[in-house]
């Protein structure tokens, strides 16, 4: 036994390692920075990048040397483009454009126009894509001093040019043109990190295990302290709910069993499908609407007394009561066929000794299974239910999250109960291998 | 070569016909379809002609009209006259379920959320159910470190918390169908994924494959071409089955206001037509609603007979 725990246990570090990396690619790289939707679309380049850098965006995504900065907006042609709609080389008249590409003539001085200024002493790289018809030598300078030079040699091929260099002063980038005319097609302006690993990927596990979920966007409190005060409030609501939930369908179950493929057992079949059928949204609507406003036998909202839970658990049992009433049936009716449920009735039991002592003990391995692995959802709350109800729990807090765009607390609350949920997979397995010895020898 | 053979298809719809309750499921479901074609061409149709769509004209005058049957069409016509067939036709005709807040007729946005609804069952399936098939039979099939690689990935998307991760990536991809179809797809293909990759491994043993590989087929062609045909009756019960689900979620999340912008999908009405059951506006609410329920009705109805006709075993895997 303790082997199998000890095995399972190893088992969930690939599912948390997987569930980090989901959350990672779903939150930072798919998602990407939340600066603009904090700080709003006028925000000024430096602010964004002040945010960044607090929240660790500025950073490469898994790893490397060279993240982009704000201070230059990386800029590309489009071939064939010939106004030009960013024009990030130089304001001086001389920057003509060619097919929608910049062109440094010889000679020519381009001022680099950065948003704010670059951190001294930290590495910067300037990145060109780039071709010269004669040949030619882009020179980057820093007010008067170069500080780097790179050679384009004549051909009609498009070659890459890096122009790494380190800010020392506080004086304008100025790119030179020698020699030959160069035309440029992209340019890019990336910054060194302090090393390869120093990436968001790191950033965001060394933020997990510190345990510090991040800040709301909306209200600037921290995202561990909301859990910690909403999750009071939602599991009032659905622990009741799963309680409530389950018993009910249990019994409801054992009684299809016992009428199996007569009518009472058909009618509650077709009364879960029904129930099922019914969209969740739809029982809130008409709950609310009869039962709380029309017939005002329950509080409409808020969260002042118990009574305001009634009508928000009751709608939630029926609610998710089809699914689970079909499921436990179905369990309980493989077990009514089988070879010791015919034995105890040929011996003499009473039905109801049948059942309650042969089957539902049979059938509760499965009926365990599934529940534990449910217990997690609980904790979120129930989405709906509390937003309609104004119960302060975490399913109302994340719908208003995912609404503002709060990404921090959406991350927070899907990671938290991705956690929960490989735990609670743990437990299970471990209650499954305890009643049925049978699962420990696979 | 006289001799009558039935596949298993030909069985699981005799099984089917010989059932009033699934045919009439079927009606239901054929409804549907023609009706979401119907809403598409006209959504098309205006959209190629560069018109708003009626469904979408905003008209003050005309608001809050009940449904056709609740404006007394046999009332006498003003010159005291009995109200002739044709008369009656033509008032019971003129906006037959009402008109919501704006002036919108109801019949005609429940039509276009009945389109709205088939886009998202049929584009989520064909995101998640080829994943989870190509995912699961190649698991199965080849087994070891793929197996452990495909066991990984579905055991961590299956810890995300449902319905919040749906929200999640909805709301990373932004507003609108295509989160709508991310969400649901990307999330949805794990119980199919791990339905196939059971049974591919049960059929890897079998005689005919063993024939087939000793023939020397490709493993590629072994696994699509042989066992594929043979696991295909669990695709086709899990796309009947997921179908309503995704409606269900579609509704939800534009309920919400993180799905459809813009257009009249039933998530979108249900949200609307709930602020006015306040006011007494109770046609826009229960057209939706009826609908709604009918038709994910008939999806499980018919998904739950298909899967007895066509596997029984299924149903305590769910």
């Amino acid at each position: 036994m303790i082997r199998f725990i000890i095995r399972r246990l190893l088992y969930l570090i690939p599912t948390v390692f997987g569930v980090i990396l989901i959350t990672f690619i779903l939150f930072y790289a798919v998602g990407g920075s939340p600066a603009s939707v904090a700080l709003g679309k006028n925000a000024s380049p430096q602010a964004l990048e002040e945010f960044d850098e607090q929240k660790g965006f500025n950073k490469p995504l898994f790893a490397g040397f060279w993240t982009d900065t704000r201070a230059l907006p990386a800029w590309e042609s489009k071939e064939g483009m010939s106004s030009p709609a960013v024009l990030p080389v130089g304001t001086d008249s001389a920057a003509s454009s060619g097919g929608g590409y910049r062109r440094v003539m010889p000679g020519g001085r381009y001022r680099l126009p950065t948003a704010f200024g670059l951190r001294k002493g930290t590495a910067y790289r300037l990145r060109v894509v780039c071709r010269s018809a004669e040949g030619g030598v882009l020179r980057l300078m820093e007010g008067t001093d170069a500080v780097a030079e790179a050679a384009v040699t004549a051909g009609r091929g498009w070659t890459r040019r890096d122009l790494c260099f380190k800010v020392e002063s506080d004086d304008t980038l100025v790119l030179e043109g020698l020699q030959g005319g160069i035309e440029l097609r992209s340019i890019r302006l990336q910054r060194r990190v302090l090393h390869v690993f120093d990436s968001q990927l790191i950033h965001f596990l060394g933020k997990l295990l510190r345990w510090d979920l991040g800040e709301s966007i909306a209200t600037s409190q921290k995202v561990t302290t909301m859990l910690r005060r909403g999750v009071g409030p939602s599991l009032l609501l659905t622990v009741p709910i799963f309680v409530g939930e389950l018993v009910l369908s249990l019994s409801l179950a054992l009684i299809c069993a016992y009428f199996r493929d007569r009518w009472p057992d058909r009618a509650l079949v077709f009364f879960s499908v029904a129930l099922l059928s019914i969209n969740y949204l739809i029982w809130i609507i008409i709950g609310q609407f009869f039962l709380a406003y029309k017939l005002s036998w329950f509080p409409i909202w808020g969260m002042e007394s118990w009574t305001n839970l009634l009508l928000p658990v009751f709608i939630g049992i029926v609610s998710s009561m089809g699914a689970n009433l079909r499921f436990y049936r179905t369990i309980m009716l493989d077990e009514m066929y089988k070879d010791y449920v015919r034995t105890a009735f040929a011996k003499g039991r009473s039905p109801a000794g049948v059942l309650f002592g042969h089957v539902l003990p049979n059938a509760m391995i499965p009926v365990i299974t599934n529940t534990v692995v449910a217990i997690p959802f609980l904790y979120t709350g129930s989405l709906l239910l509390e937003s309609f109800f104004g119960i302060p729990g975490l399913g109302g807090m994340s719908i208003n999250a995912i609404n503002s765009s709060d990404v921090e607390v959406v991350r927070g609350v899907v990671w938290v109960g991705a956690l929960l949920y490989a735990g609670a997979s743990l437990v299970s397995d471990i209650c499954y291998a305890l009643v049925d010895p049978r699962v420990k020898l696979r | 070569m006289n001799e009558k053979g039935t596949s298993l298809w030909a069985t699981a719809w005799q099984q089917l016909r010989r059932r009033r309750m699934i045919c009439s499921c079927l009606w239901v479901l054929g409804a549907f379809l023609v009706l979401a074609l119907y809403g598409e061409i006209l959504h098309q149709w205006y959209r190629f002609k560069d018109q708003t769509p009626p469904y979408q004209r905003v008209d003050l005058q005309k608001r809050y009209i009940p449904p056709s049957v609740f404006r007394h069409p046999l009332a006498p016509s003003p010159d005291g006259a009995l109200p002739g067939l044709a008369t009656v036709a033509c008032r019971l005709a003129n906006h037959p379920l009402g008109t919501d807040n704006l002036g919108r007729d109801v019949l005609q946005r429940t039509i276009q959320g009945a389109r709205i609804a088939f886009l998202v069952g049929v584009v989520t399936s064909l995101i998640a159910i080829p994943i989870g098939v190509v995912l699961g039979c190649v698991a199965g099939y080849f087994g070891r470190w793929v197996d452990d690689l495909v066991v990984w990935l579905y055991t961590t998307v299956a810890c995300m918390p449902g319905l919040l991760f749906v929200l999640a990536i909805a709301m990373v991809v932004g507003k609108g169908l295509m989160g709508i179809y991310l969400g649901i797809g990307l999330t949805t293909w794990v119980g199919l994924c791990r339905l196939v990759r059971a049974e591919v491994m049960k059929h890897r043993e079998r005689a005919y494959v063993m024939a087939a590989r000793s023939l020397g087929f490709s493993s590629g062609r072994i696994v699509f071409r042989h066992i594929l045909p043979n696991v295909f009756h669990i695709i086709i019960i899990t796309f009947s089955l997921r179908f309503p689900a995704a409606i269900g979620t579609e509704v939800f999340m534009s309920f919400l206001g993180i799905g459809v912008q813009g257009e009249p999908s039933w998530g979108v009405m249900v949200s609307n037509a709930r602020l006015r059951l306040w006011q007494g506006v109770w046609w826009e609410m229960t057209a939706v609603t009826v609908v709604i329920v009918v038709v994910v009705l008939a999806f499980n109805l018919v998904g739950d007979a298909l899967r007895d006709a066509l596997d029984p075993r299924l149903k305590s895997q769910e």
